[in-house]
């Protein structure tokens, strides 16, 4: 006896004005009387303040209440019975209702402290002398083409120029003295279905260049009575240069496919927010750097320079 | 018995075939059928000719054992040029002697010490965590290890695509590609990336098969639609895109640069199911190789760029113009780089320029393929090197980049801009190629075809005058042997002059070196061939001299060539020409037994026996058996020259023959010297020999002299038993034919009185029963031969005299009843012999035809087949029916020929015809 849930599209991918459709397929090698199936929608967001940024720890710790976004339950069968086999029963639910609305439909996203999930449950009750069967599954929303950013991306990229003179934390003698430039531009509002895109070039650098990274962070923001506690986390590096030096005035392209899941669109709400940054790391050879191998990438080291920016997420059509 | 009267002239007539006057040649081509049908055919002829000769790319094939996928993946063989690329990549970079990836296991257990140290990640499982390998410190691992991890990790690949857990395959490939990072053993880095390629190629394959197929089918497996090969990404389904974009994001979510580089290629055109315009991920990936700091690790990654863009419907060369210009500066950057910031400076950096090079060649290769001229222009001045016209002293290019170039170029491009070419080469002058490489380049591809006159000129005096500059013999060589052939096409005697100085006073008074040598042959080699007469030559200036300087198996090569070149169609008859000539065979003869290679002494061979036959001196008969006799004691080494010295010397014997009755004695010398020379000859060509003089002894009237070689001819059969080697058929066959020659020669020789009349025949008999050896389909024909003789020397006239001074044996013994009574006994003798050699026959069908050769020989060798003769030839005619078909020819006219000359024979034959 098993029951599973298939969703129609093999992505999971669903819009709130769109019905989540599937099929509830159910296996089971004798007939079986239940008292209805119901089929639930779950959607919320959760958060949770570890310690650290928020100070104080242990009185703050823990599960702050989720919001939630929906909550929805149909029957969509009265009690009855399943014949032996597999049966395999349609169902189709709107999510977003005009009557109720809870919340937002914030999309999807999987962070540190902030997940937004939504989930969708079958529950089939068989009386006390039987288990009920149900089965979860979690799909993905993603906002609706109505609610999109009307205005085009901005097409305009950012220059950076990263030197010995804009860093802000110490640097090895020998590339202080020395210096170095390296100049380049970058796209900071980019289409959730697109990429981080722009280029670097490296002009100059007294001392040889062991890697060039672009680090993707969120910054997870939570209201927390007076307070707002803020953690940023490294998401995604990227190399855009490897082991060895790189030539002079040979232009490299910044090329980053966004990863799903794990970003979502800039997001501002009251309780919350999501915000993400986009990093260019250069690492100079040194043998200092050899003796820090595992290292807090968010930590600058004498060997490193680097130039962050706020980057805008955005779900464009 | 009684011997048969013939009338040989009379049943030649009879028997000879009718003669047509032919109106054309038989062996004449017809007259050619309309062109055009005949170019169908061949068409139709190559779409489906299998060649069994062209065999299938073992690797490939028995890495898919994917059933669902196995046709369609077999379509997309790597393309033969990228096939043989590969093999000759590791070819040229072999880790160790024992490169054989198939025989692998084999190879492991008969040594295990060849260790190659690696000081990164090498074994694969440390990959997992490199932490922990770093701790260990350095480890080691066979490279055959390596390489048959590599082959387990293709496997798992496969099993785990099969088995739906795509997410390992993909993860496992990462590993794989991951590999390529490490340059520590710069050695075996190309064979890695051949491994390491092969995998990615695979899993390209299977990607796209993927998608592919979920494009054209739904879910269920019912077909959605057929995709042209041209297809549009509007005709992909959503679904198909998605996992498309899929694969694309998560070999994009891959940290390092190398492995996502590799992998994006692997499925590069993966991207027209989302895209019509895949080109701007080349040029972005193009862009982002730029990332790889190691030299050598990103000029293969460009090598496998310019291969999966291939795969591409269509794409431009832009990228690979980038690839290009990327790969200089990356060169320059090598070649002026500090000396202290390599470890071993100077050795690495020759190393990482040579590993880089196969890829500067594939690249420029696909870059060049199929570009029209203008196309051509536009690429080179993409490169830099057009740029400015009227400056050409300003560009200069990396010169082994230069040197690959120069070889793609279209021809007419080269001819055409020749002059910016030697200032191009003139200019690029570094470490990376040698510049004299680039010059004789230059001169390969000018005489490619015909170039006008000044232009060469041009070329010429530019680059004599830079080799001119050059210490080395070897640089110096190597240009000269480029522009040799230009020169002696243009008839620049000038130039060949300087050159032949050049060479001169480079390789005089030193010891050159084998691989100058090498140089210095083909240089003289082309001079030989160029000129028709060897005086021409030898009266180049310095030519001798630098001949002098010539050793070993160069200079084999050289004397070899030129007695070919003087032997080709002249008879040599200066004295001055044949003692230089003598000289140069010695010292060949003399070097042979160094060549340890058959089939090089045979060409000596052959070359020698050629130019002693081409030797002539006219009517100083004395002067050419002087020279013969030289020969015997100089090239005593080799057999078959003297046969030639024998064929030499009998013909010389003909020939003062002919001249006058003076010449005597110098025929009996002739004579002599053959007689003496042929025992050292091989036993079995001693039977000809010995033949062939004696008809040139009796020609000459030395009759007791012709008798002693005919008894040497007999006796040397005896020895030939002992040799093994001598049964091939045609060896058996050739030497039943001498014998049946020596037949027809002993009907002109006459008998003498201090020997019985059937001397020869009974010796031949005698012999040839006692030898096991004859088998005896030889037996049954040389009895024939025997049979048919003494019924000859039976005759009251016989055919043919040799001449009126030597009597034949029809005069001798006109009328001697005992001389016929010897024949006959002696005929007796041998018949019994050949029935008995009939019936001994093992083979069926030969049995049948030996038994109406000696039917029919009997049939016309005696009269009225009578009681006595008449069952044996019943016997024979009954063994060969029962050998052969009724209906078989040569059966019928037999039986027809007994009837024709029996009549009595016919009763018998009635009860039993056919």
């Amino acid at each position: 006896m098993a029951v599973e849930l298939k969703l129609s599209r093999s992505n999971r991918i669903y819009r709130p004005s769109e019905a989540l459709e599937g099929k509830i397929v159910i296996k089971t090698q004798s007939s079986i009387y239940h008292y209805g199936i119901r089929l639930t929608v779950k959607g919320s967001v959760n958060l949770q303040v570890r310690g650290g940024s928020a100070g104080v720890v242990e009185s703050f710790y823990g599960v702050i209440k989720p919001i939630p976004i929906v909550n929805r339950t149909i029957e969509i069968k009265s009690s009855g019975k399943i014949g032996l086999g597999t049966t395999e029963i349609p169902f189709s639910m709107n999510l977003r209702q005009k009557d109720e609305n809870l919340e937002r439909f914030y999309e999807t996203f999987h962070g540190a402290n902030i997940s937004i999930q939504y989930l969708v449950s079958v529950d089939i009750p068989r009386g006390y002398l039987h288990k009920s069967l149900s089965a979860t599954t979690e799909f993905i929303v993603e906002s609706d083409k109505a609610d999109l950013l009307q205005r085009p991306l901005s097409p305009e990229m950012v220059i950076f120029y990263i030197t010995q003179d804009t860093q802000r934390h110490p640097l090895l003698h020998e590339l202080k003295s020395g210096g170095f430039r390296v100049t380049g531009k970058i796209s900071t509002q980019c289409s959730l279905s697109g990429t981080i895109s722009g280029e670097l070039t490296v002009e100059a650098s007294a001392v040889p260049i062991q890697a060039i990274d672009i680090q993707l962070f969120r910054v997870e923001s939570i209201l927390l009575g007076e307070k707002i506690v803020t953690e940023t986390s490294l998401i995604q590096t990227t190399q855009a240069s490897d082991d060895g030096d790189v030539c002079r005035y040979l232009t490299l392209p910044i090329y980053v496919i966004l990863p799903r899941l794990v970003t979502c669109p800039t997001t501002l709400a009251g309780p919350f927010s999501i915000e993400f940054k986009v990093a260019i790391v250069i690492s100079f050879q040194s043998e200092l750097s050899k003796l820090h191998k595992k290292s807090d990438p968010k930590i600058p080291r004498l060997w490193m320079a680097m130039e962050t920016l706020p980057l805008e997420l955005v779900r464009a059509k | 018995m009684e011997f048969r009267p013939r009338n040989y002239s009379a049943e030649l007539e009879s028997h000879a075939l009718p003669r047509v006057t032919a109106a054309a040649h038989p062996l004449c081509a017809s007259p050619p059928s309309p062109p055009v049908a005949q170019v169908d055919v061949v068409d139709r002829g190559n779409s489906d000719f299998f060649d069994p000769l062209r065999g299938t790319d073992n690797d490939a094939n028995a890495a898919v054992p994917d059933h669902d996928n196995l046709n369609e993946y077999a379509d997309i063989q790597p393309t033969k040029e990228w096939t043989s690329f590969r093999r000759l990549l590791m070819q040229r970079f072999p880790v160790s002697k024992m490169v054989s990836v198939s025989t692998m296991p084999d190879v492991l257990m008969r040594s295990g010490k060849l260790h190659e140290k690696s000081s990164t990640a090498m074994h694969l499982e440390e990959l997992d965590d490199p932490q922990k390998f770093a701790d260990e410190g350095v480890k080691t691992i066979t490279w055959q290890e390596y390489v048959s991890r590599l082959h387990e990790l293709k496997d798992e690949i496969t099993r785990s695509w099969q088995a739906e857990d795509r997410v390992t395959s993909l993860k496992l490939s990462i590993k794989v590609a991951k590999l390529l990072m490490d340059t520590s053993v710069l050695e075996f880095y190309p064979t890695l990336f051949v491994l390491v390629t092969d995998i990615m190629d695979m899993l390209g394959n299977l990607v796209w098969q993927r998608i592919k197929r979920k494009a054209e089918f739904s879910e269920d497996g019912t077909l959605r639609c057929s995709l042209a090969e041209n297809f549009q990404a509007r005709d992909i389904c959503a679904d198909a895109k998605e996992t498309c974009y899929n694969w694309f994001s998560k070999i994009g979510a891959v940290q390092e640069l190398l492995p996502r580089i590799y992998l994006e290629l692997a499925i590069l055109p993966c991207w027209c199911f989302l895209f019509d315009q895949p080109l701007d991920s080349l040029r972005r990936l193009v862009m982002m190789t730029r990332g790889l700091g190691d030299p050598v690790a990103s000029a293969y990654c460009r090598l496998y760029m310019a291969h999966c863009a291939q795969k591409l419907p269509s794409h431009d060369i832009g990228y690979l113009v980038t690839c290009v210009n990327d790969i200089r500066v990356i060169l320059m950057q090598i070649l002026s780089a500090n000396e202290r910031s390599h470890k071993n400076g100077e050795v690495n950096k020759k190393l990482q320029v040579s590993l880089m090079e196969p890829t500067i060649e594939y690249i420029m290769k696909c870059l060049f393929n199929g570009l029209t001229q203008r196309q051509v222009h536009e690429v080179l001045s993409e490169l830099g090197l057009m740029k400015n016209q009227q400056d050409l002293g300003s560009v200069s290019c990396v010169s082994i980049i230069l040197h690959h170039l120069l070889k793609e170029l279209p021809i007419e491009v080269v001819s055409t801009n020749v002059v910016q070419i030697l200032h191009l080469i003139e200019f690029s002058k570094d470490n990376s190629f040698g510049q004299h490489l680039n010059y004789r380049l230059l001169g390969f591809r000018l005489y490619e075809r015909k170039s006008p006159a000044h232009i060469v000129n041009t070329v010429l005096d530019k680059v004599i005058q830079v080799i001119g500059m050059y210490d080395s013999l070897d640089e110096y060589l190597k240009v000269v042997d480029a522009y040799t052939d230009l020169i002696l096409q243009n008839q620049m005697n000038n130039h060949l002059n300087a050159i032949l100085e050049g060479i001169s006073s480079r390789a005089l008074n030193k010891r050159v070196k084998e691989d100058e040598m090498l140089s210095l042959q083909s240089f003289i080699v082309k001079l030989l061939s160029h000129f028709k007469h060897l005086e021409d030559v030898f009266s180049l200036v310095q030519f001798p001299e630098i001949l002098d300087v010539m050793y070993g198996k160069s200079q084999d090569v050289v004397f070899l060539h030129i007695l070919n070149m003087v032997t080709r169609d002249d008879h040599i008859s200066d004295p001055t020409s044949i003692q230089l000539l003598f000289e140069i065979a010695h010292t060949l003869h003399d070097n042979v037994e160094f060549m340890n290679v058959k089939d090089d002494d045979g060409q000596v061979a052959r070359s020698i026996s050629r130019f002693v036959l081409m030797v002539d001196y006219g009517a100083e008969m004395e002067q050419h058996l002087a020279f013969l006799v030289n020969c015997r004691g100089a090239f005593g080494r080799f057999n078959e020259l003297k046969e030639t010295l024998v064929h030499s010397s009998n013909s010389l014997a003909i020939q003062a023959l002919k001249c006058a009755k003076k010449h005597l004695s110098f025929f009996k010398a002739c004579v002599t010297f053959s007689e003496v020379t042929i025992p050292s000859v091989s036993a079995q060509r001693q039977f000809d020999l010995f033949l062939e003089t004696a008809e040139v002894a009796f020609l000459g009237g030395l009759v007791s002299h012709s008798d002693g070689l005919i008894d040497s001819a007999i006796t040397c059969l005896h020895t030939l038993d002992i040799i093994d080697g001598f049964r091939t058929p045609t060896d058996v066959e050739g030497l039943v034919s001498s014998i049946r020659k020596l037949c027809g020669f002993l009907i002109m020789v006459p008998g003498t009185f201090s020997l019985p009349v059937t001397y020869f025949p009974n010796n031949l008999f005698t012999l040839i029963s006692s030898r096991s050896w004859f088998e005896p389909k030889m037996r049954t024909q040389i009895f024939s031969a025997i049979i048919l003789l003494l019924t000859t020397l039976s005759q009251k006239r016989l055919p043919y005299h040799a001449n009126t001074q030597i009597p034949g044996n029809d005069m001798l013994y006109y009328g001697d009843s005992s001389y016929n009574q010897e024949l006959v006994s002696l005929s007796k003798l041998v018949l019994e012999n050949l029935l008995s050699a009939v019936q001994q026959e093992p083979s069926q069908a030969a049995r049948g035809i030996m038994a109406l050769e000696a039917c029919n020989c009997i049939a016309s060798s005696f009269m009225q087949l009578n009681s006595e003769l008449s069952p044996v030839c019943l016997t024979l005619i009954e063994t060969a029916k029962s050998c052969l078909s009724a209906q078989d020819r040569y059966l019928q006219s037999t039986v027809q020929l007994l009837n024709k000359q029996c009549p009595t024979f016919v009763g018998t034959m009635v009860s039993t015809s056919v």
